[in-house]
């Protein structure tokens, strides 16, 4: 049929692309994971590397670590974002446009860097603390960067995800809640009654599915991490990096299989996601 | 809340957003800055004089950035066109999963597949050279032309390429007259989309280019881990200039409605 | 339980524009259907808002019952509005939809369920209770939207252009339910249209708006036969105008003294008559005039008659057939003519 080929020749450029750049590299990886690099000699297929990973403490401590940044930058970027989204949701929406849109442009990278200059222990917040009289030196000033808390990860993690959310949110809150707000109203709905009734149901699955969004990321993401983390434990990406980078070759497969685990666990949150997406866009239509 | 209480809220979180970009400026040109002091005692124009140094390998590196940049932007567009095509124009069984597949290099971190091709691009000779950059920097950019170029084709109803054909139009004249013209916007913005995405890639271009393709985000992480805030201030600036640009020039080309808003991801510039 | 709403000089601009609402006044019956009539951008839905408390008038009073509501917010005002699009609830089941202004009410679950389901019987879609509103068509998610207002029992019931998205044998059909649901309830409805039909079919008074002021606010059929200004007849269809000098009884014009029925005051003045009260015959008020043009309507046909340097158009039954270039013998009876202000 004319039009089926049609759209295969459309679609073959991308999915050539996709198909063995991104799909083709994650077989692969997975078969490394299973053992078999023949590059450096191993052929033997084993699931040795995720029994040698699962029995691991290190890779335990990776995956507490990794799960504890993500889950609480995911979740301090969500409650920030709801209440950002309705104290703001009367202003300007060009003006908060373009407020918002500017972390979401900025790389990981410079946010942080300039979150790294604020929070460091000779950064912009301990200079202030000194001028109030809080610290005396440098050393005073809690260690928020390369320690036990991430805190300066999950620093920059807030500040690019923040106006991502909420800018999700305010798109809801502006569109049809904003007039279903109105329909309670009339209809005798009183303040709370319409936030928790209406608004809320409304705009919930909007704001769940960019949280999930925000947690694939976090959990995946590498350089934050590798710049502001500290060097033990590692967050996962960075652990499976380290891995593969290392003089030992025979730890690449141990290298894949953390990256599977990340794949399996992200694409996995990417069904979910892309489930709640199709689910909303049905609703509206 | 009222409208006063919002623009006090929107004032704040101005204020959040800038907090990062005050030590930054202030560092980029600040001669001497000591503990405690809240401002540069003394201002100099080194961080500047760094970028912009002859045989400092800044410019090399910019060069190298906007080139990568510049072929991924154009390669994706042509990739993604088609399928943007595809998946916005035409309706066919099977959408939802192939929407799925090309979503996923957004959604999946793309380090386990790098890692994977990375073996096959030693022996294709395409690791540590500028080609194979580009070639992966495609993985994360293709999806967001495709996705963004669907949203445009979908809201496309063929209509007026109908009345091109009545008017003596074949298909072809048709696409190449009257479609293309009015995707233009759209098509821009996914350049524009996909250049910003090539230039924040840090990871991709580490494992690919192997140290040997330096790249803005190369020369930015080593400041970082060095000790000098002044070039790395001026580099994380430099860096962040074309992000701040195409936002600038987004919001004032396009109308609120035409902004790619959709596709905004986390993480999406890095 | 309907009330009386008064509006006294209502006014409302939004930001700097330009006033969306001058100093409107009218005042609507317990139980009457009135249709607040004009272009889009006229200000009949603000005004419909202003009623149900979503604008607050930046001028003005709102009264029902005699008590003002400026200071009441909507969700006190027992007005229940219906609005362009059905906006039903996405995550609720038809059943819920309805039932949620009762169960604002503090209503039990059971009873709103109850009600709910007797109102869906009143609309028509006693059928629907299990589906969500993504299952409906636009016909029906707007027979739910309107089941959700009137089972609140409101005091004043709105409607915001609400069968505009619908196609126009739904809108005849939903015409004829608000109608009969009206007349049922009871409710004092404000309805707001831009379609004259509509307006015409629906209500009891038409307040016509331009521009955000007042018009002319009457019984459908004065817009027809007692048209306030020249804008007026022209939005209800009439074309012919004739300009002349009064005199007591009768008026000169181009086409001869024409005799009026009552009297005029003395000075410039505008006639109309609308198209089918032209009639093809010799007497008072009749003059020679040649037909211009012609073209046939089905159940009408419409001709151009020009004489003395004026057009005017007449509409005749089918079986009369005239072609252009015939003369004929035209009378505008005395009883059809209605003089306009020359001033509009």
């Amino acid at each position: 049929m004319g039009g089926r080929l049609k759209i295969v020749l459309l679609l073959a450029p991308a999915l050539a692309v996709i198909g063995v750049l991104f799909a083709g590299g994650l077989v692969i990886a997975f078969v490394q994971s299973l053992g078999y690099v023949p590059a450096i000699g191993m052929t033997e297929l084993t699931l040795d590397a995720y029994r040698g990973i699962l029995s691991d403490e290190d890779f335990f401590d990776s995956l507490v670590l990794t799960l504890y940044v993500s889950g609480v930058s995911t979740g301090v970027s969500t409650v920030l974002a709801v209440l950002a989204a309705l104290a703001l949701r009367r202003s300007s929406g060009r003006l908060s446009a373009v407020v918002f849109q500017l972390p979401i442009t900025i790389p990981h990278l410079v946010a942080a860097v300039g979150i790294a200059l604020v929070v460091g222990q000779t950064g912009l917040g301990a200079r202030l603390a000194a001028l109030l009289g809080l610290i005396g030196e440098p050393g005073d000033f809690p260690a928020l960067l390369y320690d036990e808390r991430s805190v300066g990860i999950i620093l920059t993690y807030v500040w690019k995800e923040v106006p991502f959310i909420t800018l999700v949110m305010l798109a809801a809150l502006r569109g049809v809640a904003s007039d279903l707000e109105d329909v309670a109203r009339t209809l005798g709905a009183g303040a709370w009654q319409r936030f928790w009734y209406v608004v809320f149901p409304v705009i919930s699955p909007s704001v769940v599915a960019a949280s999930l969004l925000v947690f694939a990321f976090t959990f995946g993401a590498f350089e934050v991490p590798y710049l502001l983390g500290k060097s033990y434990p590692t967050i996962l990406p960075v652990m499976a990096y380290d891995e593969y980078r290392g003089i030992d070759l025979a730890a690449r497969p141990t290298a894949m299989a953390i990256n599977i685990l990340i794949a399996l666990v992200t694409g996995a949150i990417a069904a979910l996601y892309l489930r709640l997406a199709r689910d909303l866009g049905r609703r509206r239509g | 809340m009222g409208k006063k209480g919002g623009n006090v809220g929107l004032a704040l979180v101005a204020a959040l957003v800038a907090v990062p970009f005050v030590p930054l400026t202030l560092w980029a040109f600040a001669g001497e800055w000591r503990f405690p002091d809240l401002l540069p005692t003394a201002w100099s124009l080194r961080g500047v004089a760094h970028l912009v140094e002859p045989g400092g390998g800044v410019l090399g590196a910019t060069l190298n950035s906007v080139l990568i940049g510049a072929a991924t932007a154009a390669a994706s567009v042509a990739v993604g066109m088609p399928a943007g095509m595809a998946i916005g124009g035409y309706q066919w069984r099977f959408k939802g999963v192939v929407i799925f597949f090309i979503l996923l290099p957004i959604l999946v971190p793309p380090l386990a597949s790098t890692m994977g091709v990375h073996v096959t691009f030693i022996r294709l000779g395409l690791a540590d050279t500028l080609p194979g950059v580009f070639l992966v920097h495609l993985v994360p950019t293709v999806p967001y032309t495709a996705l963004i170029l669907a949203g445009v084709f979908a809201e496309r109803t063929g209509e007026l390429e109908e009345a091109a054909r009545t008017l003596g139009a074949s298909p072809w004249q048709a696409f190449l007259r009257v479609t293309l013209p009015g995707v233009l916007p759209g098509v821009a913005v996914a350049g524009l989309f996909a250049f910003l995405i090539s230039w924040g890639q840090y990871v991709l271009t580490l494992l690919i280019g192997g140290g040997n393709v330096v790249t803005l985000p190369m020369l930015l992480f080593s400041a970082a881990s060095g000790n000098d805030p002044v070039v790395t201030s001026a580099l994380a600036l430099a860096f962040a200039l074309p992000a701040v640009l195409a936002l600038v020039l987004a919001l004032r080309v396009l109308k609120p409605g035409e902004r790619a808003g959709g596709f905004v991801g986390p993480g999406k510039f890095s | 339980m309907s009330a009386r709403l008064e509006l006294e000089n209502v006014s409302h601009r939004y930001g700097n524009d330009a006033p969306a609402l001058e100093k409107l006044s009218l005042a609507v019956e317990p139980g009457e259907l009135v249709a607040l009539l004009g272009p889009s951008g006229c200000g009949k839905t603000t005004a419909l808002k202003v009623v149900a408390g979503l604008l607050r008038p930046t001028a003005g009073d709102v009264r029902v019952d005699g008590r003002s509501v400026v200071g009441t917010p909507p969700e006190r005002r027992e007005a229940a509005m219906v609005f362009q699009k059905p906006l039903l609830f996405p995550h609720m089941g038809v059943t819920e939809n309805v039932g949620f202004g009762l169960r604002m009410r503090g209503a039990r679950k059971e009873e709103a369920g109850r009600k709910a389901d007797e109102a869906l019987r009143r609309v028509r879609m006693e059928g629907f209770a299990g589906r969500s509103p993504g299952e409906l068509s636009g016909g029906q998610q707007q027979r739910v939207a309107l089941a959700r207002a009137l089972v609140t029992e409101p005091r004043l019931l709105l409607l915001d252009e609400p069968f505009s998205a619908l196609d126009a044998n739904l809108r005849e059909e939903m015409r004829d339910l608000v109608l009969r649901l009206q007349r049922e309830g009871g409710h004092t409805t404000v309805f707001v249209t831009h379609d004259q039909e509509e307006a015409v079919v629906l209500a009891d008074r038409i307040a016509l708006i331009f521009d955000g002021r007042l018009q002319m606010y009457d019984c459908p059929e004065a817009f027809y036969d007692r048209p306030a200004t020249r804008e007026v007849a022209r939005f209800f269809g009439a074309t012919n105008f004739i300009d002349g000098r009064a005199n007591d009884g009768s008026v000169r014009t181009p086409l001869g003294d024409l005799r009026l029925e009552g009297t005029a005051p003395p000075g410039e003045v505008t006639l109309t008559i609308r198209p089918e009260a032209v009639r093809l015959e010799g007497g008072e008020n009749s003059f020679r005039a040649r037909v211009s043009s012609t073209s046939y309507l089905g159940t009408q046909v419409h001709y151009e008659l020009r004489a003395a340097g004026t057009t005017l158009r007449a509409a005749l039954p089918p079986h009369v057939r005239l072609a252009v270039g015939d003369e004929v013998t035209a009378r505008l009876p005395a009883t059809s003519l209605w003089v306009l202000d020359r001033r509009f």
